[in-house]
């Protein structure tokens, strides 16, 4: 039942999360929120390295664009929270659509220097205009949680439903798409270009709907990220937020949507590690920095050991076997007596 | 293959996320209104700081944890507060405001402590304040090192004090003083175009101070070569004979260092916030001697000043306690809000709750002994602590002294009060300062 209906097993994992929110502290709860954004977010640059084989090290600029305009929306128009949302998702994907148009004539090297810039440089014209309110940033409050959930009902819990809700319902519609005729096209661009335009694919259009996508995906975990924290400012989506997730992306796999709680879970769980850490050894100038050096080491390792991600890393071991037969969808073209094949 | 891919991302997923979150789980406690506050025991209390220790903010502000965990040591070895020994747990926030809010998260939540002490920065105290809903909790987040006036809404921040005066009150009395000072000269000013440098341009309006010349930044753009260069030309077009500059120390090193390369005199009259020589001095030590004779603002006694008791005090806590570091404004600011903090625990009483502590505040705060040359603002209505600025010269150390080798203090309110001439003694510390 499960294999035939995903949307299940979606609502089924969501109804552990709920009872989980009920058991935890709330510390825990937050952390648990922080997961679901970084899952988002993960999940966006997923579907734009592995699928579409775009790079992109400066994907914290789209989760600012999604931040900054949720709050603008929530502050000018007294937004409700899921229209906040809406724009944010809007406003990023306008930007991505954006940079898109560039990005599908770059590539490799040219593309992750351009959208580094980015990230560097929007934090700069945030502070140029004082409706971004400058280095302080403005305030992103969603309000209390409503009072039918009780009075011993938490923000954080608040901030983790919202945001496990979105996750969910988010992850579910990535995995559509990833198994549609787009997901298959990106995946083919992403194996041969050459071979998927003679398939008849689009590449410039496909490359550019997928940042586009990828940037709504990114805008909508920059609203949650801003929700979770009460606020947007420059300093909430620094270049170290876009290394995190191109990190977290990389230990998750960057191919499949498979192993995306590892990613998330691990730089959630990453501070956890440092302060035990430095609590047996050291201070708490430690705590802060170290895990900027767990981060890139684990980066180093994984692109060592399981340069896939650990999930495709198993499935590969499975194949070796002769358990399954999991692999890249195939795309070849005949012409004459010439083949072409996606199939490496 | 999809179906069996799908069915091993669900599965992974699922297992994954609920190992991590259950594996990490503690036992959730039991909610008891009877119970005590948090971070209170009958021998402790267990207070916390989130400030940046490390990244580009911190020189200077690094040394304020030190100085509050010398001076409640020190209490500590004096018997404590009505019996109790104060920890400090002491969080690295690096300025980012993200950061902050995850370790005051920290400090609540898994170090359970009773209050916040001493955090510092207009934008981490506030997204710290509003995500952690400190109100809510009833956490009590004393003496924040930050001006903004914002914090004084009650209804806002009901748990919230601040220790500085606000900006308006600062621009107020600089307003006074430059009218005084520097009638009929061509004045100019500098101002960091957000909720900081917006409070002091609200404060020089009431004061009825107008400028020849009105330079904003936006924070942040003081770090770029070009923005320093293009203000001493626009003074220079001007004329402008005074600059008074409203912004942080990051903005007068850049302004102070340009005009010195362009050969442009001015008397440069800075805001409180703007003239930390230890800051400078991380920026380039050779920066420092530009402050000589420049105007600067102050509310509590000058670090290199001896002759009051409590400095006296101060430096030989801070000698014994961190005898390798030097001891700056930063140190003076640190061990005043431990000090603070325990008048206000103290005040108290044996039986402290957060509720109470707050209560002290409001009812006895404007009475409590305090290192500072103003009176103490506290009441139910106001939750500002110093209220008023001496006005001194820096020398070419970077020290601040007062001008007429007395402190003369001029005190306000935030509102359209006047500024006036402050009467107030301080009081004799308490006995060894305790």
């Amino acid at each position: 039942m499960l294999k035939k209906h995903p949307i299940i097993t979606f609502i089924f994992f969501g109804f552990i999360l709920f009872l989980i929110s009920n058991r935890l502290d709330e510390l825990r709860v937050y952390q648990g929120a922080t997961v679901a954004v970084y899952a988002i977010g993960i999940a966006s640059l997923i579907l734009l390295i592995g699928y579409s084989g775009q790079v992109s090290l400066g994907h914290g600029a789209f989760l600012a664009i999604g931040g900054f305009a949720a709050a603008l929306a929530r502050i000018h128009f007294d937004a409700p929270i899921w229209l906040t949302f809406v724009v944010a998702v809007l406003a990023a994907a306008i930007g991505g659509a954006l940079l898109g148009l560039a990005a599908a004539r770059l590539s490799g090297p040219y593309l992750a220097g351009t959208t580094l810039a980015l990230a560097i440089g929007l934090p700069s014209i945030a502070n140029q205009f004082s409706i971004f309110g400058g280095e302080q940033g403005i305030s992103f409050d969603i309000g209390l949680p409503p009072a039918s959930l009780g009075e011993d009902f938490t923000q954080y819990k608040w901030f983790f439903w919202i945001s496990w809700t979105v996750a969910l319902i988010t992850l579910y519609w990535l995995r559509n798409i990833l198994n549609s005729r787009y997901g298959r096209g990106w995946r083919a661009v992403r194996s041969n270009d050459v071979a998927a335009e003679l398939a008849g694919i689009h590449v410039g259009r496909n490359k550019v709907l997928a940042f586009t996508i990828s940037a709504g995906l990114a805008g909508l975990a920059g609203a949650l990220l801003a929700m979770t924290i009460s606020l947007a400012s420059p300093g909430v989506f620094p270049l170290a937020l876009s290394f995190s997730l191109a990190t977290g992306a990389v230990l998750s796999g960057v191919t499949t949507l498979g192993g995306i709680m590892i990613g998330s879970v691990t730089l959630v769980a990453i501070p956890e590690i440092a302060l035990a850490i430095a609590n047996r050894y050291g201070s708490e100038t430690i705590t802060t920095n170290l895990p900027g050096l767990l981060v890139s080491a684990l980066l180093i390792l994984t692109v060592l050991f399981v340069p896939n991600g650990p999930v495709e890393q198993m499935h590969a071991k499975r194949a070796k076997r002769g358990h399954s037969s999991h692999s890249p969808v195939e795309i070849s073209v005949r012409v004459g007596s010439k083949t072409w094949s996606t199939k490496k | 293959m999809i179906r069996i891919n799908r069915r091993k991302l669900i599965t992974t997923s699922a297992v994954l996320a609920i190992a991590a979150l259950t594996v990490a789980t503690v036992p959730a406690q039991a909610l008891n209104p009877q119970m005590a506050d948090p971070g209170i025991t009958a021998s402790t209390i267990k207070l916390g700081v989130t400030s940046p220790l490390t990244g580009i903010a911190s020189p200077g502000y690094n040394k304020i944890p030190g100085a509050m965990k010398a001076y409640f040591d020190y209490v500590n070895t004096n018997g404590g507060v009505n019996g109790r020994k104060i920890t400090l747990v002491s969080k690295d926030d690096q300025y980012i405001p993200t950061t902050a809010v995850a370790k005051a998260n920290e400090l609540i939540l898994r170090d359970k402590v009773f209050a916040l002490v001493g955090t510092l920065g207009t934008a981490s105290t506030k997204a710290l304040t509003a995500s952690t809903q400190l109100s809510k909790r009833g956490i009590p987040s004393l003496f924040v090192n930050t001006g903004w006036s914002g914090f004084a809404d009650k209804k806002a921040y009901p748990t919230t004090f601040s220790i500085l005066p606000s900006y308006q009150m600062e621009a107020k009395i600089m307003a006074k003083y430059v009218k005084e000072t520097y009638a009929g000269k061509k004045i100019a000013i500098i101002y960091q175009d957000d909720d900081f440098g917006r409070d002091a341009l609200a404060g020089f309006k009431t004061a009825g101070l107008t400028f020849d010349t009105y330079i904003p930044y936006a924070s942040g753009s003081q770090a770029l070569p070009a923005t320093g260069a293009g203000w001493i030309s626009k003074l220079k077009t001007a004329g402008a004979e005074v600059t008074v500059l409203f912004g942080v120390t990051s903005a007068s090193t850049a302004a102070l260092a340009n005009a010195y390369g362009a050969g442009f005199k001015t008397q440069w009259v800075l805001g409180s916030v703007g003239g930390d020589a230890t800051t400078i001095a991380a920026t380039n030590k050779a920066y420092v001697p530009l402050l000589f004779g420049a105007k600067g603002f102050s509310f509590a006694p000058a670090p290199t000043d001896t002759t009051d008791e409590y400095i006296k005090l101060f430096q030989s806590i801070y000698a014994t306690a961190q005898p390798t570091q030097t001891f700056d404004n930063n140190v003076v600011a640190g061990m005043s809000n431990a000090f603070l903090a325990v008048q206000a625990l103290k005040a108290a009483g044996a039986n402290l709750t957060r509720a109470g502590l707050i209560k002290a505040i409001e009812t006895k705060g404007s009475t409590f002994a305090s290192p500072f040359l103003t009176p103490l603002g506290y009441s139910s209505t106001s939750h500002v602590g110093a209220t008023g600025y001496w006005v001194g010269t820096y020398g070419p150390t970077g020290a601040l002294t007062p001008d007429g080798g007395k402190y003369t203090v001029y005190t306000t309110d935030s509102g359209t009060g006047p500024v006036v001439l402050s009467t107030y003694t301080r009081p004799a510390m308490p006995a060894k300062g305790l």
